[in-house]
């Protein structure tokens, strides 16, 4: 028989498992739902598989006696659960609670779930949406001498980091969401260092919302947005989507799954997908669909850097990471966006064990005044120096022109670990009409007849066997044999002695570019 | 609603396809531009009427430049 003082215990217990779980009351719920915004534990419920949520921290609230009964959870949603059966944490924002600012109590909570994760080899998922640090808390010596900041935005990539970010994030949601290895936005989620009602009262300057930081601005400018959704659902899904082509953590390599049907069938369109001239555009994504297993492509920072194409994908049912060329977008000349979307996508690869393809066809880097300004010869630089560091498997496949310095970048020059050319590949260290120009100053309108002469000077030794003939490719191919040149070189080139897990050289590199 | 279609690189205008008082579709082709010794459509993002063509054949433009103006109405 149960005594009086244990059923005290449960409905006490009870009282306060109640309190903990209405979060910041049913006027707030309300007013998100009707807006059609998630609330935190919907969030969590999205996106952990069914009944696998275990939480951590639910009677958690403000070190504060005041605030101790209006921040349950202390405003965040801690715990772990299931992405397809696999392990993951989770910090989950609560937006009704103070804002999900974060406090003493709350940050202790999330430091647990980033130990927990990186000890024990989870992903960690951020479902972001917050004000920053809870004010006026953080105010003073005190406030400020309280905090252990050392290890706090540490990233190492021992394993996965996502965030998904859905309205307001300042402050920490920030810093967590430009250290993952996935941010999703959700249309309408804005993310900035500080509010704009701060930094109009900080510099006077007066801002908008969605001009200081929209999602539209991180999807098109910074390249913080990684992919953008329309709903909270969509975002969720995007996340564990992406969570399903990396390994739980970088000591093993990641799932395998089944070859989905089709795979491989529409391999001879890649005869006439990319046009026989050099000077017409076409979509490489038309071309990777093609290449990879059927509905298995998952783009990464499509909007931003467009002439450069990165996605997971899966290549005989096993993840790799696309980097193409895409003429349909400046010519595929190869921008300063461009090139932090390529050597942020390799720090990706090499931190988690994915091999890396690479699909060629660029007239080189976009050169300008822009372009320098911008930084781009450091940028070039930077990306040579991380392809140098990676080692997961490398495989490249030169299918028109390749030209110049950006040759090695795409996995030119031995660079990679495999290399073929396809039999209409042209190779050089410029187009052949631009270096008529630039070593005779003869142009086509001046004298038709010397600058035929000389451009066929100029492009003599292009082709795919002159580069074969010294070893630069090590094989010539007929475009319609592209998917089976990379199933054979990712097979020759997996890391049999360790599993297919590489050294993650790249694993410390900047947290965002 | 009007929308202005700008260049996204430095280029010379290679063609132009259309005029004013044409009507696009949807990824119509406006304009070709020549750039890094590419022929890169500038393609309509949305339908709509070309009301103005801001430049010619033959002109060198800068990132960021109005070359055409759509209504959208």
């Amino acid at each position: 028989m149960t005594s009086m003082t244990e059923t005290d215990a449960a409905a006490r217990h009870e009282l306060r498992r109640a309190a903990a779980l209405a979060m910041g009351g049913p006027r707030k719920l309300e007013k998100r739902a009707e807006a059609g915004q998630l609330n935190a534990r919907e969030r969590v419920d999205r996106l952990f598989d069914p009944e696998s949520f275990r939480e951590s921290g639910l009677f958690a609230t403000s070190h504060l006696e005041a605030d101790k009964d209006v921040t349950p959870a202390d405003g965040k949603v801690t715990g772990t659960g299931d992405v397809d059966g696999r392990r993951a944490a989770v910090i989950a924002y609560d937006f009704t609670v103070k804002g999900a600012s974060s406090g003493q109590v709350s940050n202790k909570k999330m430091q647990h779930m980033k130990d927990l994760a990186t000890r024990c080899g989870m992903p960690l998922v951020y479902l972001a949406e917050s004000t920053g640090v809870r004010m006026p808390d953080i105010m003073g010596g005190t406030g400020m001498g309280s905090g252990n900041e050392r290890t706090r935005f540490l990233r190492k990539r021992e394993s996965p980091w996502a965030s998904a970010v859905f309205g307001y994030a300042f402050g920490s949601a920030t810093w967590h969401t430009v250290s993952s290895d996935f941010a999703v936005f959700r249309k309408g989620a804005v993310m900035a260092v500080s509010s704009p009602g701060l930094v109009s009262r900080a510099t006077g300057q007066q801002v908008d919302a969605e001009e200081l930081g929209g999602w539209k601005l991180h999807a098109e400018v910074t390249g913080f947005a990684d992919a953008v959704a329309n709903t909270d659902e969509e975002a969720i899904e995007l996340v564990r989507r992406f969570l399903g082509y990396l390994p739980s953590h970088n000591a093993e390599p990641p799932p395998v799954v089944p070859v989905t049907p089709g795979s491989g069938e529409r391999s001879a369109e890649l005869r006439s997908l990319v046009p026989e001239s050099r000077a017409q555009v076409y979509d490489v994504r038309k071309v990777i669909e093609v290449v990879a297993d059927t509905g298995s492509v998952f783009p990464v920072k499509a909007a931003y850097g467009k002439s450069l194409v990165t996605c997971l994908a899966r290549i005989d049912g096993r993840s790799v990471g696309i980097i193409a060329n895409n003429p349909i977008f400046k010519g595929g000349a190869i921008d300063g966006p461009a090139c932090d979307k390529a050597t942020s996508f390799l720090t990706l690869c090499d931190s988690y064990n994915i091999p890396i393809v690479f699909l060629v066809d660029q007239p080189g880097f976009l050169i300008g005044l822009e372009a320098e300004r911008n930084k781009v010869a450091g940028k070039i630089i930077n990306w040579m120096n991380a392809l140098a560091l990676v080692t997961v498997p490398k495989v490249t496949v030169m299918m028109r022109k390749n030209y110049g310095q950006a040759y090695a970048n795409m996995g030119g020059g031995f660079t990679a670990d495999a290399t073929a050319a396809w039999w209409s590949a042209e190779v050089s260290f410029m187009d052949p009409r631009s270096a008529v120009g630039v070593v005779y100053g003869v142009t086509q309108e001046d004298d038709p007849e010397l600058y035929e002469r000389r451009l066929a000077e100029m492009a003599r030794e292009s082709t795919a066997y002159d580069v074969a003939r010294v070893y630069g490719v090590q094989d010539v191919i007929d475009p319609a044999d592209t998917r089976g040149f990379l199933i054979g070189a990712l097979r020759d080139n997996h890391l049999a002695r360790t599993d297919g897990v590489g050294e993650h050289l790249l694993s410390t590199w900047p947290t965002s570019f | 609603m009007s929308e202005s279609i700008h260049a996204d690189m430095s280029a010379n205008v290679w063609k132009i396809l259309v005029a004013p008082g044409d009507a696009v579709e949807e990824d119509t082709p406006l304009m070709i531009l020549e750039s890094m010794k590419m022929e890169i459509p500038v393609m309509s993002e949305v339908a709509g009427v070309v009301v103005a063509v801001h430049v010619s054949e033959g002109d060198s433009v800068d990132p960021g430049q109005s070359l055409l103006d759509l209504s959208t109405d």
